[in-house]
């Protein structure tokens, strides 16, 4: 059975969040391996917006997360915190530029690009299609693999980006744009195989239909039923998710029976606050009006400004 | 100021007056260099002849309009007749082929700023001087709709005499995200090859536009932020004084602000002693509105046979065209080109100054 812990920082200090991370990993009560020695932490650090934008994982959830790994397994576990180099996003800039390096510094872990070094083609088949992924030979001999997903609206990922899709983001190759037009068999396949042991959702400021300060925190034992559980909060329908459907397919998960603890609050309530954006009306908006642009450039012969150029 | 564009040789001049299309080239296609290049195509009296850029990806937008492509822009000046040249390269890569195109007696649009540093931007003004070339620096926000009308309200004394002038030009700079994802250059998070963070990209503007509207100006107070921990700053403000006037000019600008096109965030304010001025007053309050007003209107134009307004739908951009055009109309007629090269040297001993005070070498 999939285990997912909701919970809610009191405050926004790094004691108030650290207290609310720590709440939500106990109560997960993860059953550590007694060999775990080597774990590899992964943040969502999807370009260079600061972590009060929404878009980032912010570093003192990473924080929170080294101190209790380290309070539960002992002080010498060595961590890493791992991130991909994206297509327009160099990872070395991304650990200077949203606090990572500072972190690495007072923490004393070591911060990886999974982009460079050992890296490994990896065959997957995902609904009877193979699919070749690099992946850096780090996240494949980690003990214990720790994803600190971000939640919040994706333009193209149908909405959601939380824990599954995070996980494409450790795939090694930079330019992860060519996987868009199969993004839903990248996202299924890198998590067939890369095998995510504790899942810690940052939901402190989330992004939907407009930036909120919502302080949800959520741990979990299993992707794909964070997905659902991230999913439900944002009041989208998980089977209408390309990628949870075909993780369902897949059974990349367990969810069949979640065992969802809400401590100290409620799923219902975290949907009605949370500012939902309907992703077909934005997806056709968007669309829309890139169109109309394009009809009118070619009409009135003006020119589209290149940083709209699909 | 001196304006050298009169001491042109008029045998050049004459070469001009021959030429029934500007013949231009374009050095860089990146984001900018592509810009310009467009609309560069869509200039009256201009033939874009070649364009040049190291990448084979970026030349592609020249190759599309059948404009012939030089891997090096070395290879473009020697091979093809110019008249002028739109140089759109990093910072690092500007004085070398400013150098080499005044060599080639091209007239010189470049982008903002001229240079990395003080010494090199006066290096690079010694030389077009000596080569008898004209150089414009593409300060587009002098052209923005709501500038203009700020100016002419200042020209007419309709504030009375400014004590205290503001501004704000806050976005994300190098970091903005384009459509189709694509890494943002290296260099421009090297100090040596940028030369400086965000009060050398967009403070530039509004110490211009302040020299501009009120001569120069002296420093009397200023910082640099690095939230972001990298080489260069990512926030600057600056506190200037007209030495002859007395009025107190503000500079907050910054590289730390998530932006998504049509969204900016720049507004110059005007204090007076009868009163206040803001370029907010004459911006749209809706820019898509705006663009669904400016889009029809372009398309009436078009219809009737009139000039379109280039990119005036999204108002940002109108003000790189508006430039371009500025510098095309002038070198073609002969003009007096509307950017001084003193007034730029200005900006950049302000710049330098505030590096200096802030302990940036």
């Amino acid at each position: 059975m999939a285990t997912v812990v909701l919970t809610k920082a009191e405050g926004y200090t790094q004691v108030e969040l650290r207290e609310a991370v720590c709440r939500a990993l106990d109560t997960l009560n993860y059953d550590f391996d007694d060999n775990t020695e080597f774990i590899v932490i992964k943040p969502n650090l999807c370009y260079y917006w600061d972590y009060s934008t929404g878009e980032t994982t912010d570093p003192n959830v990473v924080s929170a997360v080294i101190d209790w790994v380290r309070e539960r397994i002992g002080e010498n576990v060595c961590i890493l915190v791992g991130e991909a180099d994206a297509s327009a996003m160099r990872t070395k800039y991304a650990y200077k530029m949203l606090g990572y390096e500072k972190l690495s510094h007072e923490k004393n872990v070591k911060l990886v690009n999974l982009s460079e070094g050992e890296i490994v083609d990896r065959e997957v088949v995902v609904a009877g299609e193979k699919l070749v992924l690099p992946v850096n030979k780090v996240l494949l001999d980690a003990h214990l693999i720790i994803n600190v997903p971000k939640m919040k609206f994706h333009r193209v990922a149908w909405g959601l980006t939380c824990a599954m899709k995070n996980m494409f983001g450790a795939i090694a190759k930079p330019r992860k744009y060519v996987y868009h037009p199969r993004l839903a068999y990248a996202i299924v396949g890198i998590n067939k195989i890369i095998k995510t042991n504790i899942i810690l959702v940052d939901g402190i400021t989330v992004i939907g239909k407009k930036l909120k300060k919502m302080g949800i925190i959520m741990a979990g034992d299993d992707v794909l039923a964070v997905d659902v559980v991230a999913a439900n909060a944002m009041s989208y329908e998980p089977s209408k998710v390309a990628y949870l459907k075909l993780a369902m397919e897949e059974k990349i998960g367990d969810i069949d029976s979640i065992d969802l603890i809400e401590s100290g609050v409620r799923l219902r309530d975290i949907k009605k606050e949370f500012p939902r954006q309907n992703y077909w009306l934005q997806k056709v908006s968007w669309h829309l009006q890139l169109k109309i642009l394009g009809t009118y450039a070619r009409l009135a012969d003006d020119v589209v400004p290149p940083t709209l150029e699909e | 100021m001196e304006n050298f564009s009169f001491s042109r040789p008029t045998e050049l001049k004459e070469k001009r007056k021959v030429a029934t299309l500007l013949r231009l080239g374009v050095i860089g296609l990146g984001r900018m260099g592509k810009l310009h290049f467009l609309n560069a195509l869509h200039m009256k009296d201009v033939k874009v002849v070649g364009a040049a850029d190291k990448s084979k990806e970026s030349r592609r937008v020249a190759e599309k309009y059948h404009v012939k492509t030089y891997d090096d822009y070395i290879k473009l000046l020697d091979s093809e007749e110019l008249d002028a040249v739109i140089i759109s390269l990093p910072n690092f890569l500007k004085r070398d082929s400013i150098f080499y195109a005044s060599e080639k007696d091209l007239d010189i649009f470049v982008d903002k700023p001229l240079a990395r540093n003080l010494a090199e931007t006066e290096e690079i003004i010694r030389k077009v001087r000596a080569e008898s070339v004209r150089l414009m620096v593409g300060v587009n926000y002098r052209y923005f709709d709501s500038v203009q009308k700020l100016k002419t309200i200042l020209d007419q004394d309709r504030v009375g005499d400014v004590v205290i002038a503001t501004s704000e030009l806050i976005m994300d700079g190098p970091f903005s995200h384009p459509l189709v994802p694509k890494p943002i250059p290296e260099w421009w998070f090297d100090k040596e090859k940028a030369g400086g963070g965000a009060l050398l990209d967009l403070g530039y503007h509004l110490i211009d536009i302040f020299n501009w509207m009120f001569g120069n100006l002296d420093i009397e107070f200023s910082t640099l932020g690095y939230r972001f921990g990298l080489p260069i700053e990512d926030s600057a403000t600056a506190v200037l004084r007209s030495p002859e006037t007395g009025v107190r000019c503000i500079v907050n600008t910054g590289w730390f602000s998530k932006m998504i096109f049509p969204s900016f965030n720049f507004r110059i304010n005007l204090h007076g002693t009868v009163g206040y001025a803001s370029t907010d007053r004459f911006a749209p309050k809706n820019l898509y509105l705006h663009a669904v007003k400016e889009g029809t209107l372009n398309l009436f134009r078009r219809a009737i046979g009139t000039k379109v307004q280039y990119m005036s739908y999204t108002y940002y951009y109108a003000s790189f065209a508006e430039v371009l055009s500025q510098f095309l109309e002038s070198i073609t007629r002969g003009m007096q080109l509307p950017v001084l090269l003193d007034e730029q040297l200005a900006v950049m001993k302000t710049i330098e100054s505030v590096y200096k005070q802030n302990g940036v070498s």
